[in-house]
């Protein structure tokens, strides 16, 4: 989790992050990439502090390794994604009807796009993965 | 799946933490097992079995839900 990779991607995320908050304030760009630029500095180094605390505290290492290994995380959080799925999916069903209902057609669109674009999505993703497993 | 993790675990006198640190999993899994709400993969069911010295049935209760 803490590779030189992610180290390397958290450089980059401060760097773009700097670079798109300098443009948004100069208003060389529109000024809300200013904001966007400051979240991804935030992040960046969330992400930095925690590669240090991870290479200088031991404790922490050996908390974080235990976490990014144990397999209860691993199925919790591959859980979340599939009901965060599920909850999207029928979120935007939903919407569509409601939608349809009080006449927003364009929105009520735009929301049976998503929920036909997740369903081609999941149809791949089960092809894919039944030629894995 | 019902398991008698606790029942041994507190037999051999080993807390839930040391446990926990042996099988390299966090303290919280170990809990989760022993309230049976989680199920083990067969690595760790493997795993905590090898480590009591006893097979995965001693350990483990399978029957069909």
């Amino acid at each position: 989790m803490f590779n030189n990779k992610r180290l390397a991607l958290s450089i980059f995320w401060v760097v773009v992050g700097i670079a798109l908050f300098i443009m948004g304030v100069t208003e060389t760009l529109d000024p809300i990439y200013g904001g966007f630029g400051g979240g991804l500095i935030g992040v960046g180094i969330a992400q930095l502090i925690r590669h240090f605390r991870y290479r200088t505290n031991p404790e922490y290492k050996e908390k974080a390794d235990t976490a990014n290994s144990d397999e209860r995380n691993r199925f919790l959080s591959m859980k979340a994604w599939s009901w965060t799925g599920y909850i999207c999916v029928i979120g935007a069903g939903i919407a569509v009807i409601i939608l349809m209902i009080i006449g927003q057609t364009v929105y009520a669109e735009i929301a049976s796009f998503f929920v036909c674009f997740m369903l081609i999505v999941y149809w791949f993703t089960y092809v894919i993965l039944s030629r894995k497993y | 799946m019902k398991n008698k993790i606790e029942e041994i675990r507190t037999q051999k006198g080993i807390k839930q933490d040391e446990l926990a640190k042996i099988l390299g999993v966090s303290r919280q899994t170990i809990s989760s097992l022993e309230n049976g709400r989680y199920n083990p993969s067969i690595k760790l069911a493997y795993d905590i079995s090898k480590y009591f010295g006893m097979t995965i049935e001693e350990v483990f209760c399978f029957e069909e839900e």
